[in-house]
């Protein structure tokens, strides 16, 4: 199947889609107004929300219906009890002026069980963000065909895990203060 | 072209080269001089810069931000500004915002420009290469008259900017504008009238619409390939949100997409025209009021500390969209967390596919097509794996072997040379 942006994807549709997905659960959706220009207008709007891991790749698939799923970057974080990755997804990234809808989904793993399938074999981008999230807060992605470590040196400690908070993270000995 | 004889020897350019705004390796596998597969592998100069926002307030990271990246630096604070405001619910004052998009289009100009040259000079066309850099400094003038710098301005804060556009700054601005009206031309004709520059990116590290879509592709590196890629037009922010961006795509202009190093061209040089009319309507549409939401910075610091929420922010930086994420917790005067996605972090994915197939003298143009920084090698180590004997090929050999593939051309097309080319005894 061709890979395309759909130039005819209705940003305005979007929010019946995501809740037909979330259910009740969409009265939790952060829905972030982007405004710009004089009128201060609304040009785009973006999704935050929450989901459980098993949901990630049916909301993707679900996604992909709609428009080619347009992969900016993961963020992620230790919360304390859990890892937070975040997904930052965009549709209608070609369709039209103002056309763009944010779709943010967050999803927390428990520190026993640090996995999530990989998104690579539904969009090769993600590539370089699940590895970099591999290597500094210990996430498994199951389906990730090279998990090489991207950002942090050949000789790098695979037990230390430099962004957590936990001891998983880096000791003082591994700072360098700079003056 | 030397042909291979079904060895295949592994061929490191990188990490390190005088010519490498950001140090990166591409570990190729070359049968003969074409490149059959590639691996990147970044990481070389990983400064650790989002763990040091942990211990630093958002005021404090504009700084940091400003320092990822010296031709695009305005563009990283504008988005890091622009997450931390969507974070803490920041309004922006009109006035800042169009002065923002003035200067992200003024940072486009010098970028592209700047591209454009060291393109024509990786392929030995170094009248061209000299025309562009003394084109740039027009860019650089109008910078450091309104900001005190050719790089790293300084002026961008939460909720606004710390520069006004003053009267001298409007004039040299629209100096500037009517400069390049009527200079650029010349590059250009330089550029495209050349038969041998046709020769060298038409066809070379071809990237297909698809595999742009599938990798994620962005900029103008995505606008080659024909997709109309452009948050400026999908995701209007700033002053975009009344002045209207069309993408730049091949197709619009040739009439069909080739995907190639020349369209990545085209797109960049049109650009500089499309940033030209950008820079009028935003000086005409200047409105009069504040620079900042909240001048006096204890309070904004204040404000800040109690902010709780996540922002988000991506902009069409010159190379692509530049996305910046960050976590605000209450109570926390840092930054709790952020996540910097430069443009070439995704474009980079997409290099494997371009160096396919290509030869060994096109890999400097190819690396260049993605990213304006980077522009040619100074070493590369070959290994043969079956008797485990290396050598080093210098810069020199290879910017030899890239020139004389030129010169080749030059001998062999029989297409005349036109206009401003000749001219310039390219």
């Amino acid at each position: 199947m061709t890979v395309a942006y759909n130039a005819r994807f209705v940003p305005a549709a979007f929010p019946d889609v995501l809740k037909g997905l979330l259910g009740d659960r969409w009265k939790e959706v952060r829905v972030h107004d982007r405004p710009g220009g004089k009128e201060g207008a609304v040009q785009y709007r973006e999704y935050w929300f929450d989901l459980a891991r098993e949901e990630l790749l049916p909301l993707v698939d679900a996604l992909s219906s709609l428009d080619a799923v347009h992969f900016h970057v993961l963020s992620g974080d230790d919360m304390g009890d859990c890892v937070a990755l975040v997904y930052h997804f965009s549709l209608g990234s070609a369709a039209g002026r103002g056309a763009r809808v944010g779709v943010f989904p967050r999803v927390c793993l428990p520190k026993d069980d640090l996995s999530v399938p990989s998104l690579w074999s539904r969009i090769p981008g993600v590539e370089y963000s699940e590895r970099e999230m591999r290597e500094f807060l210990g996430v498994t992605f199951e389906g990730l065909p090279n998990t090489a470590s991207i950002f942090l040196p050949e000789d790098w400690d695979e037990n230390v895990k430099p962004w957590r908070r936990d001891g998983a993270g880096l000791a003082p000995e591994h700072v360098r203060e700079l003056s | 072209m030397a042909t291979g004889e079904g060895k295949t020897y592994k061929v490191p350019i990188g990490p390190v080269h005088v010519g490498l705004k950001e140090p990166i390796t591409a570990w190729l596998d070359v049968d003969g001089e074409r490149v059959v597969n590639a691996t990147i592998r970044p990481g070389a100069i990983h400064r650790g810069i989002e763990y040091m926002a942990r211990e630093r307030n958002p005021i404090q990271v504009i700084y940091l931000a400003e320092r990822i990246c010296g031709i695009c630096s305005f563009a990283h604070i504008t988005a890091f500004v622009r997450a931390v405001e969507d974070a803490a619910k920041i309004p922006v004052p009109l006035r800042a915002q169009y002065i923002r998009t003035i200067l992200l289009e003024l940072e486009r100009l010098h970028s592209h420009i700047l591209w454009a040259g060291v393109a024509c000079y990786t392929i030995g066309f170094d009248a061209a290469f000299h025309l562009g850099m003394q084109l740039r400094e027009q860019i650089m003038d109008v910078l450091e008259i309104m900001t005190g710098n050719r790089v790293n301005y300084g002026v961008g804060t939460v909720g606004g900017v710390r520069r006004d556009i003053t009267p001298a700054v409007a004039s040299a601005i629209h100096a500037m504008a009517n400069f390049y009206r009527i200079h650029f031309r010349t590059f250009v004709d330089a550029v495209f009238e050349d038969p041998v520059v046709k020769a060298r990116m038409r066809g070379v590290g071809v990237l297909s619409a698809e595999d742009a879509v599938r990798c994620c592709a962005l900029g103008p590196t995505a606008r080659g390939s024909g997709l109309r890629l452009d948050l400026r037009h999908s995701a209007p922010y700033e002053a975009y949100g009344d002045i209207v961006v069309k993408p730049v795509v091949p197709q619009d202009i040739f009439g069909e997409v080739h995907g190639d190093v020349f369209d990545r061209f085209a797109v960049r040089a049109l650009e500089v025209y499309q940033s030209l009319d950008i820079i009028e309507k935003a000086m005409e549409g200047l409105p009069e009021g504040d620079l900042m939401w909240e001048p006096k910075l204890p309070k904004l610091l204040a404000y800040l500390k109690q902010a709780e929420g996540e922002g988000f922010a991506a902009l069409e930086a010159p190379r692509g969209d530049d996305t910046h994420v960050v976590r605000l917790v209450k109570g926390d005067e840092n930054v709790t967390s952020w996540k910097v996605r430069a443009p070439t972090y995704s474009n980079a994915v997409s290099w494997p596919l371009m160096f396919r197939q290509q030869e060994l003298a096109d890999v400097p143009l190819i690396i260049n097509s993605i990213d304006p920084c980077i522009s040619c090698m100074e070493r590369v180590l070959t290994t043969d794996r079956s008797d485990g004997s290396s050598r080093v090929l210098e810069g020199k050999h290879l910017s030899d072997l890239c020139r004389a593939k030129s010169r080749a051309w030059g001998v062999a097309s029989d297409l005349p040379r036109t206009g401003t080319a000749r001219r310039m005894g390219a």
